[in-house]
């Protein structure tokens, strides 16, 4: 208890950036909420997301508070208000245009454009919002109860063979649930490994460098991440309007002036789906990999057979403009983000973007590792990370009450983001992140390697090869290899290190079990969609 | 490339380099071998995890291989997809070109002094970023549009210039580029 009121605390008595009436403001609130309005507008503009504002906005974060310890939450706050900002302000354009703002609101448009359409536009953003932060908030508080457990069970049961034994087993699950192929993922896994391998290890040697001078201190992990993450997908989707597959700018509204808003029921009838999709939401982003798309897909699919079979005959059916509809997809997706960072806190495993950019802030500012150490409850003194951890906490139940108070207003008027044309945002967004990354390493080589990541997220994405598992693989690689060589001398030299304790042994055999279930259903599924 | 084979090609050629990496690269670009014997104890050496990495890769070609005979391929890689990332890769190589040389060269031109001595001074500072940055901006958008207008380049040269000045100016320590590598 002590530690969750250190870490509000920390959240409240950080360093004040501005007065009101005399009351200091602490500076990760005014990043939370400047990071939260940020989040609705780059979720409510088709062709962005909360990754790319993370990496843009990163570097200046950095420049702003510096690489001290007290910097931490001030970035956290912003990052967090991105993520949670992001997940609504996908439905607005997905609603208003029928153009998803990010991946997971595809399902919203099947609904939520029909109502508006029937001039219910302000009904179903209301809708969708509400349903949207419910479900985030639900899956917060599962994050704060289950982060602290496992990572506490993890330190306990599990010695350094084991813990090894579970990064492989998460990057193998990792690998075979994102993408269309278990084979695919698994290269994506392989690459990102053996490009964290190039100039480090523990001789003079640097290796795999193939002796290039500008590859001695190997890849830059902000350089690796950003490029294929950030520019692989600029690249991808200038080339699709440059091959005239993608609107080069945005539809125009459909809808008319109509006022209109919550009716009278609405929210009885929402709340069964929005609680079901939220339980669904939770459990699929509380596994590393799974993206909130499939939560969302599962959630919308579960709803809509209920809906059918306890349905008044006077109500739309899903895809009709059914309120249900909207809840049960706008649930399920935001229920995904605070889940999501279950594996990340307590097991130091990025499951998604967002995660992976908690841990670069992390890794660019230090102080702070996330993972099973840092839920170790010291006494006397006190564990500066444990208490980092409760107030990241603090700051997302903070922009929970933000998103519940101003987060609706906000993301209506931000429906004039969608209209801003991709093909003019994108080159501009490709020039601040290579800005945003020299700022942080001010070398050109660190453009060019930048601009390499890129071309390789753009193959990646064409060669259908998933992007997430080779970042994640980058990021743990350097772990994976540290655990597994502490482990091998703390065994004495143990080439079987791996299969001298039960859990490592039951951890391996769900690896291969994981492969080998996941390869068969997908291989029947691809089969059923591309008949030979 | 046929769709059925897209994959097993692309799960052959992985393989064959995978095998290939193992064989030659990793023993010959690696200062310790897989296992290595330190003062009386055994460690694990630098050769273990490229080895290991290029076996899993090596692996998953040959799973690929397997999939793309059931399920056909899912690669969307054509023709115009490589002349476009060309064509992009040759607007970034001159946009680097530009950051990198402008600068230095606008010195040379209009001044005394060496470009190393002015690039923390106005306007020095900003030539390189925002001609190279002004380019790469307006060029993108006219390869998108496929045609060049005026209007792109300047909102190229308009953005550069903003964001020269929302980086510089709240913070006098950053460098823009390319005024850290000259």
């Amino acid at each position: 208890m002590d530690y969750v009121l250190l870490g509000i605390q920390s959240v409240f008595s950080n360093t004040a950036m501005f007065s009101v009436f005399g009351v200091g403001i602490p500076s990760c609130l005014v990043t939370l909420f400047l990071g939260l309005l940020t989040g609705i507008a780059v979720g409510a503009t088709p062709g962005l997301a909360g990754p790319t504002a993370m990496a843009v906005s990163l570097p200046i974060l950095i420049s702003v508070f510096g690489v001290r310890p007290d910097a931490l939450l001030p970035v956290f706050g912003f990052l967090i208000g991105v993520m949670k900002g992001a997940t609504v302000g996908g439905a607005v354009p997905a609603i208003l245009f029928n153009v998803p703002g990010t991946p997971d609101a595809i399902m919203t448009t099947l609904d939520g454009h029909p109502m508006a359409k029937r001039g219910m536009p302000r009904r179903a953003l209301r809708i969708a919002h509400f349903s949207s932060v419910t479900g985030d908030t639900a899956s917060d508080i599962v994050l704060f109860v289950c982060a602290p457990f496992l990572a506490i069970m993890v330190e306990r049961f599990l010695d350094l063979p084991e813990k090894t034994a579970l990064i492989i087993l998460s990057l193998t699950f990792i690998s075979s649930v994102m993408g269309s192929s278990v084979g695919k993922g698994l290269i994506a896994v392989a690459l990102g490994v053996l490009a964290a391998t190039v100039a480090t290890g523990q001789t003079f040697h640097p290796r795999l460098t193939l002796g290039i001078d500008g590859l001695q201190n190997g890849f830059p992990m902000v350089s690796a991440v950003l490029g294929a993450l950030i520019l692989g997908e600029i690249f991808v989707t200038l080339n699709d309007i440059w091959r005239g597959e993608r609107q080069a700018s945005t539809v125009q509204s459909s809808h008319g002036d109509v006022a209109d808003g919550l009716q009278k029921g609405d929210l009885r009838r929402i709340m069964p789906h929005i609680a079901r999709s939220s339980v669904i939401g939770t459990l699929i982003g509380a596994l590393p990999g799974v993206g909130s798309t499939l939560a969302a897909t599962l959630g919308y699919t579960v709803g809509r057979g209920i809906h059918k079979r306890r349905k008044r005959p006077e109500d739309p059916d899903f895809g009709e403009g059914a309120p249900e509809g909207i809840a049960a997809t706008e649930a399920a997706n935001s229920a995904v983000s605070g889940a999501n960072l279950i594996p990340v806190l307590s097991l130091g495993i990025p499951g998604n973007a967002a995660a992976v950019f908690l841990i670069l802030a992390a890794d660019s500012i230090g102080g702070f590792n996330p993972g099973p150490a840092v839920f170790n409850f010291t006494r006397p003194q006190i564990n500066p990370e444990l208490v980092v951890a409760f107030g990241i906490f603090t700051l997302m139940a903070l922009g929970n009450l933000l998103n519940w108070t101003i987060g609706g207003a906000f993301m209506r008027a931000m429906s004039v983001m969608s209209r801003i044309p991709i093909r003019l945002l994108l080159p501009i967004v490709l020039m601040v992140t290579l800005t945003a990354i020299y700022i942080q390493d001010t070398r050109m080589a660190a453009l060019w390697i930048t601009f390499g990541f890129g071309i390789l997220g753009f193959f990646f994405r064409r060669l259908d090869i998933p992007v997430l598992p080779f970042v994640i693989a980058f990021i743990l690689a350097g772990t994976l290899e540290n655990t597994a060589r502490q482990a091998f001398s703390a065994t004495g030299g143990d080439p079987f290190f791996l299969f001298r304790s039960a859990t490592s042994v039951i951890f391996l055999l769900m690896a291969v079990a994981i492969i080998v279930f996941l390869g068969r259903r997908k291989g029947h599924g691809a089969a059923a969609t591309h008949p030979n | 490339m046929n769709r059925v084979n897209g994959d097993a090609v692309l799960g052959a050629a992985i393989v064959v380099a995978s095998v290939l990496a193992v064989l030659v690269w990793v023993p010959r670009d690696t200062g310790s071998a897989i296992v290595e014997v330190v003062r009386g104890s055994m460690r694990i050496g630098d050769a273990l995890a490229p080895t290991i990495g290029f076996s899993l890769l090596g692996i998953a070609g040959l799973i690929l291989m397997i999939e793309a005979r059931a399920t056909g391929s899912t690669l969307r890689l054509d023709r115009f997809d490589l002349v476009f990332i060309a064509g992009v890769g040759g607007i970034f190589l001159c946009a680097m070109l530009l950051m990198r040389w402008s600068g230095p060269l606008a010195a040379a031109l209009f001044s005394d002094e060496s470009y190393r001595n002015l690039r923390g001074t106005l306007p020095w500072k900003y030539v390189g970023f925002i001609i190279g940055g002004g380019f790469m901006i307006g060029t993108l958008i006219s390869l998108v549009d496929r045609r060049l207008t005026a209007r792109v380049y300047l909102l190229g040269f308009v953005v550069a210039l903003c964001l020269a000045l929302v980086y510089d100016l709240p913070f006098g320590s950053l460098l823009l580029p390319p005024n850290g590598d000259v």
